[in-house]
């Protein structure tokens, strides 16, 4: 009985590890996602000049499912019936779908600045904002990567390990 | 789709709050709403058949201390709905200082520009909004359509006017009758070059408002190459277009003459003695060069016709005035 609560005891430290861990990963996975999005909105804007109700949506049809919720939202409630301003809708987007997705709060910071400006200048400084904060998503995207593979297996270990030192103090 | 459907959407919800109010106060006056003025820092303003402001509970007054104050948030604001939160997607509209909704409605903006080497590049910062209501009048033109046509063919005309007084209006209007063939043996393909697109109303390139159905629309485009694009690719047996006035648009008329087909379009003068004392407009006055010189004023109320005059022998045919109304 005793042996079997410690080997449970240790599973659940190294469950523990894992996700965390898997959060890691995730965070990367998002940016990199990120960056795809706004890769294409460049596009839509600098070269099409697509209104943003449109371009969003456009992408974030395209879009991996994490992202495509920030997108959407935005899209949708810019075309709502409040009369947002692009920067209140983006603001808005962000802050419901903050808990459900894996990003760092610098990463939200990131992504808050960038509508700050969104939709009310030319189509030059549009362009300009979002090469921005293209660089500076994957700046994040970078320091993200290293993360994970530096400290994914350390955080495995470290479930385990820190499941077997409850295991040693208790048993 | 009733225009309030079609132009609310675009204002901010205080202003929207306050000319709902003014809408359900005043239904009758309502009724004659020809522009909504939105200038930062000044109060609210509506031309409705007068120029009168509103208050923030929707009550119409002269009084400016009680009226709504129109921040330049709620122009800025204003600004960003109608482009759809893409200001970007406005260049070119910042650039001729209007743009077009969805129903022919068009938005005039004033503010500080943005100027280089002594041309306009742009206006920077919107200050002033005019909401100009599109009225379609189907059938106000019919009493003048047996003045305006000989032997089954439309004549060259110029409808002239004062600001407001209903030309595009009864332009619009004619040229819906000649497409649609009304009191004609045979109904006439039209070539509309509607440059700053308030003929047809396009929005997105499809006219909004009725130009008929033989009619071809360029929209946006400068009169002069648009009236050659359509002679050459469209074949059209009337050529119409908005207001002319500008230098070098006399040419163009001259051209169009020599080319054969007929042609309708306005200018802005008071009357006929204006009309032939204009620098830009006198020649097609003086050397008759359109046969029916239609003249609009205000003084019954907008499209108060004054008469139709003969361009060629420069007298009237028909001087009863009257306002032009919709007869069914």
């Amino acid at each position: 009985m005793k042996v079997m609560g410690a080997l449970l005891v240790i599973a659940a430290g190294g469950m523990a590890g894992w996700v965390y861990s898997t959060l890691l990963k995730k965070r990367w996975t998002m940016l990199q996602a990120l960056i795809q999005a706004f890769q294409w909105l460049e596009t839509e804007i600098g070269y099409a000049s697509v209104p943003l109700g449109e371009a969003f949506m456009g992408i974030g049809a395209r879009a991996p499912e994490e992202v495509k919720l920030i997108l959407t939202t935005f899209a949708a409630a810019l075309d709502g019936p409040a009369g947002l301003t692009a920067d209140e809708a983006w603001q808005q987007s962000l802050a419901q779908n903050r808990e459900a997705l894996p990003l760092k709060v610098e990463d939200w910071a990131l992504l808050a600045d960038f509508g700050r400006t969104l939709g009310a200048t030319d189509r030059e400084h549009q362009v300009t904002a979002i090469r921005r904060t293209l660089e500076r998503l994957k700046h994040q995207a970078a320091g993200a990567e290293e993360d994970y593979r530096k400290n994914e297996r350390l955080y495995r270990y470290l479930g385990i390990a820190g499941g077997a030192l409850v295991v040693l103090i208790f048993y | 789709m009733s225009f309030e459907e079609q132009v609310f959407p675009f204002i901010t919800p205080k202003l929207r709050r306050a000319l709902e109010n003014l809408r359900r106060a005043v239904p009758d006056q309502w009724g004659k709403l020809e522009e909504i003025r939105l200038r930062a820092g000044c109060p609210l303003q509506v031309e409705m058949g007068q120029s009168m402001l509103v208050t923030p509970a929707g009550e119409p007054t002269t009084e400016p201390g009680f009226a709504l104050r129109v921040t330049a948030e709620d122009v800025h604001r204003t600004l960003q709905l109608i482009g759809g939160n893409s200001l970007y997607t406005l260049e070119e509209e910042l650039k001729e200082g209007f743009i077009t909704l969805a129903g022919g409605h068009r938005v005039g903006l004033a503010g500080e520009c943005l100027v280089e080497g002594g041309r306009l590049i742009r206006l920077k910062r919107v200050t002033s909004l005019n909401l100009r209501i599109a009225r379609e009048l189907k059938g106000i033109g019919r009493v003048l359509l047996p003045l305006l046509t000989r032997a089954g063919r439309p004549l060259r005309t110029i409808i002239i006017s004062p600001p407001q007084a209903g030309k595009t209006t009864l332009l619009r209007d004619l040229i819906r009758s000649f497409s649609n063939g009304e009191e004609l043996p045979a109904p006439v393909k039209v070539g509309l070059v509607d440059e700053r697109g308030e003929v047809a109303g396009s929005f997105r390139g499809v006219p909004q408002l009725d130009v008929g159905v033989r009619t071809d629309v360029l929209t946006g485009c400068p009169k002069r190459e648009g009236v050659f694009l359509l002679l050459r690719s469209m074949g059209p047996q009337m050529i119409a277009t908005d207001e002319i006035g500008r230098p070098g648009d006399l040419d163009l008329i001259e051209e169009i003459l020599n080319t054969g087909v007929g042609f309708i379009t306005t200018a802005h003068a008071w009357d006929t003695k204006d009309f032939a004392l204009r620098p830009s407009l006198r020649r097609l006055w003086a050397r008759g060069l359109v046969e029916r010189v239609v003249v609009l004023s205000r003084r019954l109320g907008p499209g108060t016709l004054e008469g139709v005059w003969d361009g060629r022998t420069r007298e009237p045919i028909f001087s009863q005035v009257q306002r032009l109304e919709v007869r069914r």
